[in-house]
């Protein structure tokens, strides 16, 4: 019955140059440049050597960031991730006080970041029905609870033998291991997003998890996979951030969840799911940890950086709203 | 006065990219039951959302009884005497019957709601409505048929000169219809208009006197309903004639491929049992709510039956979810397409080969120029209407999103037993025999195919054999010959007369 | 039509499932530590959770709308800070004064708020992320590092210590816990709006088809939101006497658990002020009472988080049980 009435489809791929500059992403390379040099203009500490020195505490954000894109394009929202950090630093500290040998260290921290991402997966997948954004406020305030109980009543621990944390601490060159690591895991998110069944199964299960279903994807244990990626991830930004820290108390990660989903989102990463590149919120990221490094150089109230971050965020959903409200007027007229 | 009650003139509506309507014209008299026909994407829905101010119109004039007027919104059309019974019931689920009736013109008293009065006020208008239930009850309780007459109730209680019906019986079973139709019928007695949007040509002739015609966002024509075939209309709505609705293909039945025995869900359906062969389309049909869609659910592993087994060529299955229900060869084309056949922002080929991405690619790495190149052959060999395969799915019309999801089902080739959930439910009458020819087609392949369809021309025009299914059993079983439309009915009903006479 | 029991009426409904559990809840503990439901504690506790009370009413609507506020502590923060500042500098003597100074700051933030999420069309949990830094920024800058103090603040805590509103019986503060209550139900009630607020969550296109303008109500809505949280501010800054820029940070999670345990969806359109209630007077035992059954005080927090997972997932159970139960009924 093939081409009954002649008529074809075509197939063929043209992306133009154009419309790759003209993307979201590609603004927000512009916009990364442009940061730079502003940053370089008001603070003449701006240095590549200086903002790689001052790179290591931020980036552990970053190792949140992935997953939260993950998250975030499968419709979910995870805002336990920041007491994750919290409870894996605090096993971390305490583990490493108590003198075991620092790859148990390691492999103690990650595996509780895993166990509260599973324990997140696994409530929402035999619950379907409960949205991701009240169970993981349920799961933050129980994770953050037992770092406290964990720590007791003076609520921080400091580390007594730094070796271990020292050395993943360590540089080559200028540039701190966790740079290296976080490229690393940029690229590997990266690529398992756009080029992989699993990727693709993420974009479905987003734009319309019913459809995928139908369609044969295993909509609930994919859930299960990205939620446990999600801890693990929290795991290691606990382990380079007690690194950066040497020690942790009851407010360790307060806010990353919330820095996290604004890097995402700001990338262009919907909350809605289905939508968004990895690649604007890695690029959003790095915007938003320079100009942080800037503002701080040249000692700018945190809090007026906090406001800055927050219209920043805002205005990232807000303004295409806006223009696209616009253009349809301009047509109509 | 005007010979008209309303009257709208060279009507155009503009969204962005798209010309919705295009000097579109429209006259009703007073007490008329007005149908208003055409093509999905016609228009008509959008016709009738600038008659009721939900949309306003770039062009044109509206007269109300010899006078302009131009509705600012929704409410100017409701106090001017206009209310519209939207295509989907556009209900709060969450909130009691008197509350939808009276949403947005509740009875007040020195600002507070009169609760007592509303319900009393419900009350009554649901008893001249023959309604079964209660104005406390909650909405999203309530069937389909019964949230339809609660959307009726709520234009009469606007005391609405002119009511517009937008395909009040798509989601409606045989009985029901016939319900409505009185219904109809004792508001037209009480001098209302009415404007009756409906797919199925059986309402517009037991209705309407007069009929408008809609093609491409244009208006085409209005005619006496008497004084027009079948035949005409169609052609006036498809723009072409269509000379064989059902092109059923003779083909030589194969073994069997796909038995059903005594399978059971509490609550849903009990000890069903059927059978289907290869080349074979059997139908199930029923009345709506009778357990269909419920039966194929379970076969295809979306629901859990309590008990009962699957067959495929005489093994005994245990499919779990629907992955398994594919890799053995058995896929359920859903009904509501929108929501669960289809990626609406995806592209149409990325939709064609979301079941088949691991099998396309390599370790779980997709490779994306096969599965361009699978979704354009599978997409052209259905006749999509479409331009590239990057489309989004969304863009293309009831018919051909249908093409699409066929499309998906024959891109796994593995497939033995396809099941279509209401192939053609709000699809138009020129995409409807394009969808049946490829059925057809299917057929001669040796695809063993299940139709559900509460659509009896369909059911009777394309299946080999018939399974009529009335409250969660199967009541009978007949064969292309035996098929009429009266032994179907008669089966489809025949618990619901038995409950009748025990009363 | 069939009759429902009253025990069945008793059991289908979550407000008097809510009330059987305050109800053993508070003879569990009077059984442990007796003395806890006398007048005197039930009133301070009543009056140090005024604040957790009043906006849970607030996020009623919110939730009934189908969106999600998190901005409401920064709100507070701000509009209490300024208060604070304002009086502690001699600015603002009168008490009332400073009430509406504080409830017109947190109002503008709510309107504000509500048109990026009616107009903008900015999702709510987006838009709130972002008021929530963007206020608590502003908060520490108008503190400029500094607090008001029970000192500074004189006269204005006499407001949490007298009942001169309550007829020297009730408290100032619970006189207003109260006001609300009843302002919010009747007006979710028996007013159009309250009603157009339910309509807008069940079901947002019908509501827009029926003429109900959406986006208006939205933004009433978070603006309502934002003038509680500016009333709590005041309220917050009196009882606890003192302002600082930190102030209820985090609290936000306390309200939205006390409308989930209370039983509003999350999704919209389902939820009353009665369960908003419960649900924030529970909270409120269960932290107060943690202590006295020999739970440290260290492991409050995991408990409450506890028993919100607990609570959800048991509102998910009786709703699977309760269907099936409906489909035996229907078996043919």
């Amino acid at each position: 019955m093939a081409g009954k009435s002649g008529r074809t489809i075509d197939a063929t791929v043209n992306t133009t140059w154009k419309n790759r500059i003209f993307s979201w992403e590609g603004m927000l390379l512009l916009l990364f440049f442009v940061i730079n040099i502003f940053c370089r203009c008001i603070s003449p500490n701006y240095t590549i050597i200086n903002v790689l020195r001052e790179m290591p505490k931020y980036l552990c954000e970053i190792f949140l960031l992935f997953p939260m894109a993950y998250i975030l394009i499968l419709g979910d929202i995870d805002i336990s991730v920041g007491s994750t950090v919290c409870l894996s630093a605090t096993m971390a500290c305490i583990t490493c006080n108590a003198g075991l040998p620092f790859p148990v260290v390691i492999l103690v921290t990650l595996l509780t970041g895993m166990v509260c991402g599973m324990i997140n997966g696994l409530i929402l997948t035999k619950f379907t029905e409960l949205p991701a954004m009240i169970v993981t406020l349920g799961t933050q305030i129980v994770f953050r609870g037992i770092a406290e109980i964990v720590l007791g009543s003076g609520g921080s621990v400091s580390l007594s033998n730094t070796d271990g944390f020292r050395a993943i601490a360590g540089k080559i060159g200028p540039f701190p291991y966790v740079f290296f690591i976080v490229i690393i895991a940029a690229v590997i998110f990266t690529l398992i997003s756009t080029k992989t069944t699993f990727g693709r199964s993420l974009y479905a299960i987003g734009s319309n998890s019913k459809a995928a279903y139908y369609a044969g994807i295993k909509v609930q244990k994919i859930r299960f996979i990205v939620f446990t990626i999600t801890g693990t991830m929290a795991g290691l930004a606990a382990l380079f951030l007690t690194s950066a820290l040497y020690g942790a108390n009851t407010t360790t990660g307060s806010g990353f969840e919330m820095d996290a989903i604004a890097m995402a989102v700001f990338g262009g990463i919907a909350t809605i799911g289905g939508k968004g590149k990895l690649l604007g919120g890695i690029i959003s990221a790095f915007i938003i940890v320079c100009l942080r490094i800037g503002l701080g150089q040249i000692n700018m109230n945190p809090q007026v950086i906090l406001i800055i971050l927050g219209t920043l965020l805002v205005c990232a959903v807000l303004i295409p709203n806006i223009s696209g409200k616009l253009n349809i007027r301009k047509k109509k007229a | 006065m005007s010979e008209y009650i309303l009257e709208l003139k060279g009507i155009t509506k503009i969204f962005p990219g798209v010309k919705a309507l295009n000097q579109v014209q429209f006259q009703l008299k007073p007490g008329e039951v007005h149908a208003l026909m055409g093509e999905n994407g016609a228009g008509k829905s959008t016709f009738i959302k600038v008659i009721t101010g939900v949309h306003k119109a770039e062009e044109g004039e509206m007269y109300l009884n010899g006078q302009k007027v131009d509705f600012k919104g929704p409410r100017d059309a409701q106090a001017a005497g206009i209310a519209a019974v939207y295509q989907h019931p556009t209900s709060y689920p969450d909130l009691s019957v008197t509350e939808n009736i009276f949403m947005n013109h509740e009875i007040k008293k020195h600002g507070m709601l009169q609760w007592k009065t509303m319900h009393q006020e419900a009350a009554n208008l649901l008893a001249q409505l023959d309604a079964d239930f209660a104005p406390t009850a909650e909405m999203g309780t309530l069937s389909v048929a019964q949230q339809q007459m609660v959307e009726i109730a709520k234009a009469l209680s606007t005391n609405a000169k002119i009511i517009i019906l937008d395909e009040p019986t798509a989601a409606l079973t045989a009985n029901e219809s016939q319900k409505l139709y009185k219904i109809v019928d004792k508001l037209k007695e009480d001098g209302v208009s009415i404007i009756f949007i409906s797919h199925r040509f059986e309402d517009m002739y037991r209705l309407a006197s007069r009929v408008t015609v809609f093609r491409d966002s244009q208006y085409i024509g209005t005619y006496e309903v008497d004084e027009i075939s079948n035949a005409e209309l169609i052609k006036h709505m498809v723009g072409r004639e269509i000379n064989d609705l059902f092109p059923k293909p003779e083909v030589k039945l194969g073994e069997e491929v796909l038995r059903i025995e005594n399978l059971s869900r509490t609550g849903f359906f009990k000890n069903v049992s059927l059978n289907v062969r290869a080349g074979e389309i059997v139908g199930l049909t029923g009345l709506v709510g009778a357990g269909r869609t419920e039966v194929v659910e379970s076969v295809c592993g979306i629901t859990k039956p309590d008990s009962g087994c699957v067959y495929l060529e005489g093994k005994a299955l245990h499919i779990k979810n629907p992955t398994q229900a594919m890799k053995q060869g058995i896929i359920l084309l859903p009904e509501d397409r929108q929501k669960a056949g289809l990626i609406l922002s995806w592209g149409l080929g990325r939709n064609v080969t979301l079941p088949i991405i691991s099998e396309l690619g390599n370790r779980g790495i997709c490779n994306e120029a096969k599965e361009r190149e699978v979704a354009k052959k599978f997409l052209e060999e259905v006749d999509t209407k479409a331009v590239t395969i990057f489309d989004p799915a969304s863009s293309l019309s009831g018919g051909n999103q249908q093409k699409v999801v066929v499309a998906k089902a024959l891109a796994q080739d593995y497939m033995k037993v396809i099941i279509m959930d209401e192939p053609t439910k709000g699809v138009d009458v020129g995409a409807k025999a394009e969808i049946y020819q490829i059925m057809g087609e299917l057929a001669k392949q040796g695809y063993a195919i299940i139709m559900i369809s509460s659509e009896m021309p369909e059911i009777l025009g394309m299946c080999d054999r018939i399974y009529i299914m009335c409250n969660g059993k199967v009541t009978g079983e007949l064969s292309r010959e035996e098929a009429t439309q009266e032994t179907i009915l008669e089966f489809a009903m025949e618990k619901s007369k038995a409950k009748e006479e025990v009363k | 039509m069939e009759k429902k029991s009253l025990w069945k009426k008793l059991t289908s409904s979550h407000e008097a499932s809510l009330v059987i559990v305050l109800v053993i809840l508070c003879f569990l503990v009077e059984m442990k530590s007796p003395g806890f439901l006398s007048m005197k504690n039930i009133l301070e506790i009543l009056k140090n959770n005024s604040v957790i009370m009043i906006m849970s009413l607030g996020m009623l609507c919110v939730l009934l709308i189908g969106g999600i506020d998190i901005s409401i502590t920064s709100s507070l923060a701000l509009s209490g800070m300024t208060m604070g500042m304002l009086i502690k500098y001699d600015i603002v003597h009168s008490t009332l004064l400073a009430f509406i100074i504080a409830s017109v700051i947190g109002t503008v933030c709510g309107f504000v708020v509500g048109l990026v999420v009616s107009k903008g069309k900015v999702t709510p949990i987006i838009a709130t992320m972002g008021a929530m830094y963007i206020y608590r920024g502003f908060a520490y800058l108008v503190a400029n590092s500094q607090w008001a103090g029970a000192d500074a603040l004189g006269d204005f805590n006499n407001f949490a210590l007298e009942s001169y509103l309550g007829f020297g019986i009730i408290n100032n503060v619970l006189v207003i816990v109260i006001i609300c209550y009843i302002v919010f139900f009747i007006m979710l009630k028996w007013t159009k709006f309250g009603r157009n607020i339910y309509a807008v969550g069940s079901n947002t296109e019908a509501a827009e088809i029926s003429g109900i303008n959406v986006d208006r109500v939205k933004l009433a809505v978070y603006t309502i939101m934002g003038f509680l949280c500016g009333l709590c501010g005041a309220l917050a800054t009196s009882v606890y006497a003192s302002a600082q820029p930190n102030m209820q940070q985090n609290k936000e999670m306390d309200v939205i658990a006390a409308c989930v345990i209370g039983g509003v969806s999350m999704s919209g359109g389902r939820g009353s002020v009665g369960g908003a209630l419960l649900g924030a007077l529970i909270l409120a035992i269960i932290s107060k009472a943690l202590p006295l059954v020999g739970i440290d005080a260290i492991a409050q927090n995991t408990v409450k988080g506890l028993i919100i997972l607990v609570v959800i997932m048991l509102n998910v159970i009786t709703k699977r049980m309760f269907d099936k139960r409906n489909l035996e009924r229907r078996e043919m």
